[in-house]
């Protein structure tokens, strides 16, 4: 992140102090609330809402309405969690304002009924090994890493959470880009632990998918 | 879990999050590594995941945050105040 102007105060580490300091319009507590969750806040925003440009001035309005609203947080949820669930419901209501195809214009899409690997990766039931492997998975580890880890192959992972149903996409970038606990999530979103695992199965299998499909081009020649 | 005793590959790849995520009782655990001690195909699934959740922790690691731009949105807040 860019170096924000240091100011003069100390910096409260406590939630409940850096609220409280925020309340009081310190300039070091809203400094060091950027530093633990801007860069969260413009990677979600960017997850969610296709437009760079949509996405930022989404990340700037949940910046205002968290100074606007900080006198109303009530610490029943963790301060990370209230301003995550600011910043998705900005999202949202940009989301179907501008009828967007992106996340969150389609709705449902827990996809408890679909399959992570494609049924004809698999024999059929004619066949002595029904549900083995056809075609079996490649082995990654043979790959070189450059290819594996690259900059190409990440913004591959970025477009594949941009064709995820909008369930899926937001349970994904909190669990394995935030790196949130379980419990974190489902707290935010409000669902169950069965259905947050449910949503995560899902989003890997299809961006392990999306990987596969573009690590095997060229595999052959 | 209903055909926890013979697992097929197409199951596996169904139930692997739950393992991943210690949501399986002690029997269906065992039963998930004894196959991929004897499937390659499902050993190379298992890798792919841990590639895509490695991958996926990667991303937008070095998204800028416009500090200064905030700060200024901060004081105009500030002064905005009653």
């Amino acid at each position: 992140m860019q170096p924000v102007a240091i100011p003069s105060g100390r910096r409260p580490d406590n939630e409940d102090e850096l609220v409280a300091a925020l309340r009081r319009g310190d300039e070091a507590a809203f400094v060091e609330l950027v530093e633990r969750y801007g860069a969260m806040l413009l990677r979600l925003a960017r997850t969610f809402v296709r437009d760079q440009a949509v996405a930022e001035e989404v990340v700037q309005e949940t910046w205002l309405a968290v100074l606007n609203g900080i006198e109303r947080f009530e610490g029943r949820s963790s301060l990370k969690t209230w301003i995550f669930q600011i910043l998705s419901n900005r999202a949202k209501t940009r989301a179907i304002r501008e009828r967007r195809s992106a996340p969150f214009s389609t709705l449902g899409g827990d996809g408890a009924d679909e399959a992570a690997v494609d049924a004809d990766r698999f024999r059929d039931e004619s066949h002595r090994w029904a549900g083995h492997w056809a075609a079996a998975p490649a082995d990654w580890t043979q790959l070189p890493e450059e290819r594996l880890l690259g900059q190409e192959t990440l913004a591959r992972v970025n477009e594949a959470i941009q064709t995820l149903p909008p369930r899926q996409a937001e349970v994904l970038a909190l669990r394995d880009v935030e790196g949130w606990e379980p419990a974190e999530v489902c707290a935010a979103l409000g669902i169950s632990d069965g259905n947050q695992r449910i949503l995560l199965h899902r989003a890997r299998a299809k961006v392990r998918a999306a990987l596969e499909h573009y690590l095997s081009e060229g595999a052959a020649a | 879990m209903s055909a926890v005793d013979h697992l097929t590959c197409q199951e596996f790849v169904e139930v692997l999050t739950d393992y991943l995520e210690c949501a399986l009782d002690a029997d269906e655990r065992a039963e998930i590594e004894r196959h991929i001690v004897i499937c390659r195909g499902c050993t190379n699934y298992v890798e792919q995941t841990r590639a895509t959740i490695e991958l996926l922790g990667r991303v937008g690691a070095e998204d800028d945050v416009d500090g200064d731009g905030l700060l200024a949105t901060f004081r105009e807040w500030r002064a905005g105040r009653p």
